[in-house]
């Protein structure tokens, strides 16, 4: 924690939701182990905020954490919430135990991109192709920020990090794209430039019965921005690009970087290349969900009773 | 036997299983209520056995993607609060070790079924080899004490089980039960108690009556490590958090690890009277003593009882539980022995080896390695006689 200490009787908290924080509510002021420019303050802060203004009930809303910086986040999300920290990747696998388990439930999955398209892509697809009810929010700040900005399955074309040094020449992997032929029902994209759209998508997933897909494009300075120029994403203009070393920049950037999907559809490949598409890909409210067929399945085991 | 029969308990009597059969009405008598698990040789009985009943009582049997999701599919589900257990062989366990050390952290209980099969790799699939034995105490990352319970027949396959899951619920930790590829897919008579008697042995998932004095390890009055129920979430008994992270006695995160890794272990070491069980046969004037576990047990008797008709004193200690070893009771029954013998379905004697430890080498320790075939009783007597002279 900071350690900032406790708060002081004329200071006002940023926002009236950092006393429902884990961290404010243990010290009475906001705190985080994150970076300066970091994506997951605003989604955390969001989360905490839907959390309470839906009054969800933190018995039904389980939280699983992958492994990543993310995992920090239990600090700054809903002090009521009942969270577990996974396995690297692991955190699809061990919510279809829950889920399973205890059908009321409806597991809240924070994954990262190397967690969730990385070393726990099985999993994910698996999760998806079942249709469980869940939510999967994906990270995905296009690196392995929290082992200290290595190459990540997202990391744009041509973007250094710390094991591509020269620059990334890998194809990259799009999590929406995985979602979609694995079978989740609701599946969207946005980043923390837009959060009043991730704020809807959200309240959508909350009340949508199956798998729903979030991908959240979020910046990190540290890591990627310090080491990349921002003309990622727009190599066709064949701009000189400058470091995007403040939140700012960054921030400007992602804004610059996705392109709504309505809009895509006019854009050819060269223009879409190393570019986020955001939007709302798929909802589609009406599939079978698994524990639901399981519960079917149940029922004819005992001979249709 | 029945497979349609759609209730928890079998009908008490007599019933012909198959060992891997076995094991699972002995996980569903003792309340399992999830099962992950993913097909492979020769665990796959048990998948198959649990899909068809599981759903009848309304438990969830559940095929995952691969052996890491069943595991973490185990542990999710018993943090929910259902018993919850999966079962695989060689090559599964050494997928999941990363799962079991997790569970051992967060203090989960959870059971595990090993149906051992021959090694290094694929091996010969079908094969008996206890060549597990020192992954199913050394399993995974960091230091802590797991319990492994070996039975030799299908009988015990079904009552070994209960004791697993009431191993695991009481002492948190993951319980492993070690059968092999022979012993899973030998078909015999199992009698089955009555629901009665089941349910008076089950410890059934129960949260405290008080919540205020949740997680706490330590007796302040005697100072002694108490076990916490497990928490359950989903309910108030939760601690918000479970960080596999090291916790201390109060179940928060501690910044002294050391603290954590001495609780880790001494909630077995401390209980290691009641979590040891063992067996003897005609140990009071042996001269030869027969330390022996698994399948081996059985040739073992055999060989006993042919010695003895040549007047040869030899009689067997018997250790069901492995893990743990049972360090105290081993030294006290060797003691006075001449010499010992470890028939093992391994080449290199992981058992006696820790005899060995035991007894300071003090005592000679006779291997009777077989790999991938049962010990005729032929072959102990000859070792037996040779030893004799």
């Amino acid at each position: 924690m900071s350690g900032i200490g406790p708060m002081y009787p004329n200071e006002k908290p940023e926002n009236p939701y950092v006393l429902v924080s884990y961290a404010g509510h243990l010290l009475g002021n906001y705190s985080s182990r994150l970076c300066a420019g970091c994506g997951y303050g605003i989604i955390g802060h969001i989360f905490t905020r839907l959390f309470e203004d839906e009054k969800l009930d933190p018995k039904l809303y389980p939280l699983v954490l992958g492994i990543g910086c993310y995992s920090q986040m239990l600090l700054t999300v809903h002090y009521k919430t009942q969270k577990v920290l996974s396995l690297h990747g692991r955190a699809p696998a061990l919510a279809t135990g829950m889920k399973m388990a205890n059908p009321q439930m409806k597991p809240i999955i924070f994954t990262g991109d190397g967690d969730c398209l990385g070393i726990g892509g099985n999993h994910f697809i698996h999760t998806c192709r079942r249709n469980l009810d869940c939510i999967i929010l994906i990270f995905n700040n296009s690196i392995y920020a929290m082992t200290g900005g290595q190459g990540a399955p997202t990391t744009l074309y041509g973007a250094n990090s710390t094991t591509t040094p020269y620059k990334m020449f890998e194809n990259r992997s799009d999590g929406i794209k995985l979602a979609l032929a694995a079978g989740a029902t609701y599946v969207a994209r946005t980043t923390v430039a837009h959060p009043r759209t991730f704020m809807k998508y959200f309240r959508k997933a909350l009340k949508h019965k199956g798998t729903s897909v979030i991908e959240l494009i979020t910046p990190c300075v540290t890591y990627f921005g310090r080491k990349n120029l921002d003309n990622l994403g727009a190599e066709h203009l064949g701009l000189k690009g400058e470091k995007m070393d403040t939140a700012g920049k960054m921030i400007d950037w992602i804004k610059r970087n996705s392109v709504r999907v309505n809009q895509a559809k006019f854009m050819n490949e060269e223009e879409l290349f190393n570019k986020y598409v955001i939007g709302e890909f798929r909802h589609a409210p009406d599939q079978p969900e698994y524990s639901e067929e399981y519960a079917k399945i149940q029922k004819i085991a005992r001979g249709g009773r | 036997m029945d497979i349609g029969y759609n209730k928890r308990f079998l009908p008490e009597g007599k019933h012909l299983m198959m060992g891997n059969v076995a094991m699972s009405e002995g996980a569903i008598a003792a309340g399992l209520k999830f099962f992950g698990g993913y097909p492979i040789t020769p665990s796959t009985e048990v998948i198959e056995h649990l899909a068809v009943r599981l759903p009848q009582i309304g438990g969830v049997c559940m095929q995952m993607e691969d052996e890491l999701a069943s595991i973490n599919a185990v542990i999710g589900a018993s943090l929910v609060g259902s018993k919850a257990m999966t079962a695989t062989s060689g090559p599964g366990i050494s997928l999941m070790t990363e799962t079991i050390s997790m569970a051992a952290n967060l203090e989960v209980p959870f059971v595990f079924c090993d149906v051992q099969r021959n090694g290094p790799g694929t091996g010969f699939v079908t094969e008996p080899h206890h060549n597990d034995i020192g992954l199913m105490r050394f399993a995974g990352n960091g230091e802590f004490q797991v319990i492994t319970l070996a039975p030799m027949s299908c009988q015990e396959l079904y009552d070994l089980t209960i004791t697993a899951f009431n191993f695991a619920e009481t002492y948190r930790c993951p319980v492993f039960i070690m059968s092999d590829a022979y012993l899973g897919h030998l078909h015999e008579v199992v009698t089955l108690p009555s629901k009665e008697e089941v349910l008076k042995r089950v410890i059934d998932r129960e949260l405290p009556d008080d919540y205020t004095k949740k997680f706490s390890y330590k007796d302040d009055s005697t100072g002694n490590y108490v076990i916490p129920k497990p928490p359950v979430m989903g309910t108030d008994y939760c601690p918000g958090m479970f960080l596999s992270q090291p916790h201390g006695s109060e179940g928060l995160p501690t910044p002294k690890p050391q603290v954590f890794t001495e609780m880790m272990i001494k909630k077995i070491t401390s209980n290691i009277d009641k979590i040891c069980l063992t067996d003897s046969y005609k140990l009071e004037d042996a001269e030869l003593i027969i330390i022996a576990y698994g399948l081996p047990v059985r040739a073992s008797y055999r060989a006993v009882d042919l010695a003895r008709k040549e007047g040869i004193k030899v009689g067997i200690f018997r250790l069901i539980t492995i893990w743990p070893f049972p360090d105290e009771k081993v030294k006290e029954t060797v003691k006075d022995a001449k010499a010992v013998i470890v028939p093992e379905l391994n080449y290199t004697g992981v058992i006696a080896e820790q005899v060995e430890r035991v007894t300071n080498l003090s005592t000679p320790v006779i291997r009777i390695p077989n790999v991938c075939e049962i010990h005729h009783p032929h072959d102990i007597l000859k070792v037996i006689k040779e030893v004799a002279k």
